[in-house]
This record gives structure tokens, C-alpha cells and sequence, in this order.
């Protein structure tokens, strides 16, 4: 074969690529805006429950997405994500109880120390990978969730209750009634999705990519390595937070349970269901995940066994999670 | 003034001394080959003089200054190397993978905040890098579908995209057709003359088409620096490549 020949067919392949990368925006696009219009439509059309159940989907999403920028973006796995969670919640919870702060302190607040804290614990953290990242952020996370059962500050392991939903008067509307809470948490996961997403093709979010395909080189490149993972796990703990705040604002409660290592474990599964390497991979993970543990409840009282078997289906079929799967039923040539 | 020099450097790990009192100058705009039987030091010597290891004693001064520690920073100063076996970002594309390698020089490399399609100087960069290398035709194939001959190219152009004074090469030909090795022996001829370049390489096509001077290492040492004539007649060089007896035939 000549050489022409081969860089003809290359540069075919290039425009189909090329091709197909455009029409998987535009897909991507009309199923974002429809995602949207459906979600902005769903309490007219169905029961209280289904509200409730996006809520927790919606809380889970945001905190897998901050998951999966360590996980899917720089290639770090995190088993202490959860620590940032029951940080975000005792924040506030702290600011408005506590300190008798209002909301609109309490929670700029709390992101800020949270920031400030990640910065400190990243800086450990991301001098080690593999394995050994994968017990350090856990070993950091224990040892806040042990605080948070010792303190008093925190109402040990009682918890804190009477944590308050935004004030939303000067809308004329009513936070603690569920849909207008709905509303909000849809905005909150609307802006923190596209934040990711923006981040993950920013300059920035390349070099993580450089630092998950290969660390070595991207320090060849030049990058300084290790302030760009420590950025990551600042803006990861923030997202994680924010889903606290929102958690403890939607059972007007936090406990240390949120900081337990289960937890984080289940946010690092619904980004493996979904997928690592989209945005919206792990707000779908998140979909399956807490779908099939309630589907599962109501059939069992052992769904847990079953949950387990599921898990094991969806990665045996699912190698890349379920969003790359959808991809490419959608797109593969017949 | 010398634009790369070793100084009495050693080089041991553990019980072992890779490096043993390595004395080394290459003036600016030179370009020197390293070569030598395996295990002779040639990728310790390169990894010494990036940041990539650390000298057990000994200098390595560039125009003068020592190195500065870490890898990164040695790229920052203006040293680039490629590595003997590949290490590309082998998921993104090509043209991407040259884009992040631009995109370090560029002081939109920290923003979050836009998308990198908004840097139309970096992407234009790659482009650039990736025509000089022949790589336009596969900008969007992901790396990992390279053929080996391609991914050498590759690792050669993210090195220059550091547009270096000073590029360390660590076996480019190695594993690449004779089509390729060409290819690799027109661009360092084509590159700036006042770009030094220090090139390990076991072709010696390769080596006599594109440098000026050589330098033999064996055991850590040099055991001789010059010309392709001078090199050929050494008979140490001889001994060292092909053991004692042999030589003396």
C-alpha cells in the first residue's frame, strides 16, 4: 500500500471522526436540554415520591461529580470524599446554630474553610497515588468522622438538627415546601454540572488529563504536577460540600454518619456506573444507584445482596459505565 | 562558555555506580552524541542532567548555573528531553496531546474558568509542531492507535514543543522503518542551529548524519570524545564494544 493510500484513509477516518465528535455535541446537547425540560416539568407531572427521589438523585450527582473530577478527570481515587459532604453540612450547620450566622454567610462561609481545609489535607494527599491516596484520604476522613461523634460542638453522634433551607420570602416563595425546594436543588445541580463541565475542557482540565495519562510526562511538559492536583482536590472538596449543604438543608439534619467511609464508597460506585469520562456520568450513576436501591427495597428487605449483584452486572456489561454504553449503542455503525 | 557541563559526576545506587566521575562539556549549538554499550550510563546521564534523579556527588552546570531540581523546572529553563520508551498520552489525541504540551508556556495553562478552544495561539502551536513532525494527517487519532514509528515522532514533538535550548534525546530511531529514521535524521537538521542537542542513539546512521562530535561512555566514564573518524580508530572504543580479544584481531 502507498503511502498516499494510507493518508488518504487516515484522513477519512479523521473526518468521520470529526464528524461523529459533531454529531455527538449536538445529540449531547438536545438530551441536556431535554434532561432540563423534564426535570423543570417533572412535579406537575407525577406524585410527591418522584420529587423526593430526584432530590437525592440530584444531592448524589453533585456529590459524585465532585468525585469524579479526582476519579475520572485526574485519575486519583478518593475513599474520603465524604469527609467534604459532613463538612459541608456541619458548616452550616455550625454558622446558623451555632454561631447564629444567617444562610447567606454560613454557606459562602463554609465553602471557603472547606476550600482552605482541602488545600491543607490535598497537600498530604496528593503526594502519594494508586492505593496509597486511595487509604490517606480515607485515613482523613475517619478522623473527622471520629471528631464529629467525640465533639460536643457537633452534638456527637446525635447529630445536629434544625439546619436551615434557604429564605426564599423575597421570591414569594416557601423553601420548606418540597417542590420549591426541588427547584432549587435542580438550579444548584444545574450550575454545579456545568461548572464541571466547564472546568473539565478548560486549560486546567487538560493538564489533569496530562496527570492521569501520564504524570511523568506532564511533568516533562513542565507542570508543576502536584499544585495542579492539589487544585483538583480543592475544587472536588467544594462540590462535595456543596452537596452536604444541600443534604442538610433537605433533612434539616447532619449526623457523621455523612462522613462515614460507606458513603464515600457508595459516591466513588455512581461514578464507576456511570461513567469517568463524561460529565453527566456521574449524575446518571446517581440515577441508577438510588433507583435501584429503592426498587430494590420495596422488593426486598435483602436488597443489599441484590444491590451487590447489580453492581457486579452493570460493570461486567457496562465496562466504561452506563453513559459510554448508551454511547455507543446509539452511534455504533449497524 | 559551555552550554551543558557534567562535572566530576557520580551516579550509585545502592552498591552499584552507574555514573563514576563523568566529565562532560558541550558548547552551545553543538550537537553531540552519547553512545556506548548498555548499561554504559547514557538514559542515568540524561535523567541526571532533567531532574529526573539526583547526582551522589558532582555537578551538572547549564550556561554555567546548576540545574534546577525538579523536572518541570529543568523544562522551565529550557531543557526538553524525549524518554526512550514512550510516554504519551495515550487516550488523548494527537493534536491534543501537543496542545497540553504548548499549552505549558502559555500563561492560560492555570485558567479553569474558560475552554481551552478559547487559546487560539496554543492550538495553532500544536498544529505547527505537529506539521514540522508529519503528524497532520493523524492530528485526531488518539495516541494509543499510533503505529510505533508515529508514537516516535510523537514523543519527539512534545519534546519540542518546549521549544528548548537545550533537547536531550534519548534513542529517538529506536524501533522506527528507515522511512521514519530519515524523517528523524532531515528534522534535527532542520531544527535552529542554536538549539544544542544532546543525542543518545544506538543508529549510528542516525548519529553520523546528525552530529558534530561523539562521545563514548562505558562504565559510567567517558572514554573518548570525538569525531566519527577519531571515534572508529579508537581502540578503546573498539575493546569497549566488542570486549578484548576481538579488539586486538
Amino acid at each position: 500500500m502507498s503511502d498516499e493510500v494510507t493518508i488518504a484513509r487516515t484522513s477519512t477516518t479523521t473526518r468521520e471522526a470529526i464528524t461523529l465528535a459533531t454529531e455527538v455535541r449536538r445529540a449531547t446537547l438536545v438530551l441536556a436540554a431535554s434532561a432540563i425540560v423534564g426535570a423543570l416539568a417533572l412535579p406537575w407531572l407525577s406524585a410527591s415520591y418522584a420529587t423526593t427521589l430526584a432530590i437525592e438523585i440530584m444531592i448524589a450527582g453533585i456529590f459524585a461529580s465532585g468525585i469524579n473530577l479526582l476519579v475520572g478527570a485526574t485519575g486519583l481515587v478518593s475513599l474520603g470524599q465524604g469527609m467534604f459532604l459532613g463538612l459541608g453540612g456541619y458548616g452550616i450547620g455550625i454558622g446558623t446554630t451555632v454561631l447564629g450566622l444567617p444562610l447567606w454567610l454560613s454557606v459562602p462561609g463554609t465553602l471557603v474553610v472547606v476550600a482552605i481545609m482541602a488545600a491543607g489535607i490535598g497537600a498530604v494527599c496528593t503526594r502519594t497515588r494508586g492505593v496509597e491516596f486511595l487509604l490517606i484520604t480515607l485515613a482523613f476522613s475517619q478522623m473527622f468522622f471520629g471528631s464529629a461523634i467525640k465533639l460536643r460542638l457537633t452534638n456527637g453522634s446525635d447529630g445536629m438538627s434544625g439546619i436551615p433551607r434557604p429564605d426564599l420570602t423575597f421570591l414569594g416563595l416557601n423553601g420548606d415546601n418540597p417542590v420549591v425546594f426541588y427547584y432549587y436543588v435542580l438550579v444548584v445541580t444545574v450550575v454545579a454540572v456545568a461548572a464541571m463541565w466547564r472546568i473539565v475542557e478548560s486549560p486546567f482540565g487538560s493538564v489533569l488529563a496530562a496527570i492521569r495519562e501520564s504524570e511523568r510526562r506532564a511533568s516533562a511538559m513542565g507542570y508543576a504536577v502536584s499544585s495542579y492536583k492539589v487544585g483538583a482536590f480543592i475544587i472536588a472538596a467544594v462540590t462535595c460540600a456543596v452537596a452536604g449543604i444541600l443534604q442538610s438543608q433537605y433533612t434539616y439534619f447532619i449526623n457523621p454518619d455523612s462522613m462515614s467511609w460507606q458513603l464515600s464508597g457508595e459516591g466513588v460506585l455512581m461514578v464507576i456506573i456511570g461513567g469517568t469520562t463524561t460529565v453527566v456520568g456521574p449524575l446518571v450513576g446517581a440515577a441508577v444507584f438510588v433507583l435501584a436501591k429503592q426498587g430494590l427495597s420495596i422488593l426486598t428487605t435483602e436488597y443489599m445482596m441484590f444491590f451487590g449483584i447489580f453492581f457486579m452486572l452493570v460493570v461486567a456489561f457496562f465496562r466504561n459505565g452506563v453513559v459510554e454504553a448508551l454511547k455507543s449503542a446509539l452511534w455504533s455503525k449497524p | 562558555m559551555s552550554a551543558l557541563e557534567a562535572r566530576n559526576l557520580h551516579k550509585r545506587f545502592g552498591g552499584l555506580e552507574v555514573i563514576s566521575n563523568l566529565n562532560l562539556t558541550v558548547p552551545p549549538g553543538q550537537r553531540r552524541a552519547v553512545i556506548g554499550p548498555n548499561g554504559a550510563g547514557k538514559t542515568t546521564f540524561i535523567n541526571l542532567v532533567t531532574g529526573w534523579l539526583s547526582p551522589t556527588s558532582g555537578n551538572v552546570l547549564v550556561d554555567g548555573h546548576a540545574v534546577a531540581g525538579r523536572p518541570e523546572k529543568v523544562t522551565r529553563s529550557g531543557i526538553a528531553r524525549s524518554f526512550q520508551r514512550n510516554m504519551l498520552l495515550e487516550d488523548l489525541t494527537v493534536v491534543e496531546n501537543l496542545r497540553v504540551a504548548c499549552q505549558a508556556f502559555h500563561p492560560c495553562r492555570r485558567v479553569f474558568w474558560r475552554s481551552k478552544r478559547a487559546f487560539a495561539t496554543v492550538i495553532e502551536k500544536a498544529e505547527r509542531a505537529a506539521e514540522r513532525m508529519h503528524l497532520t494527517d493523524i492530528l485526531e487519532v488518539p495516541a494509543k492507535h499510533l503505529s510505533y514509528g508515529q508514537k516516535r515522532q510523537l514523543e519527539v514533538a512534545l519534546a519540542l514543543c518546549a521549544e528548548p535550548k537545550i533537547l536531550l534525546m534519548d534513542e529517538p530511531a529506536a524501533g522506527t522503518s528507515p522511512q521514519e529514521r530519515a524523517r528523524l535524521i532531515d528534522l534535527i537538521n532542520g531544527l535552529p542551529r542554536d538549539i544544542t542537542i544532546l543525542l543518545v542513539e544506538h543508529d549510528m546512521d542516525v548519529v553520523f548524519a546528525t552530529c558534530d562530535l561523539i562521545t563514548v561512555l562505558s562504565y559510567g566514564k567517558v572514554l573518548a570524545t570525538g569525531t566519527r573518524r577519531e571515534i572508529q580508530d579508537d581502540p578503546t572504543v573498539m575493546e569497549a564494544y566488542l570486549g578484548h580479544r576481538h579488539a586486538g584481531d
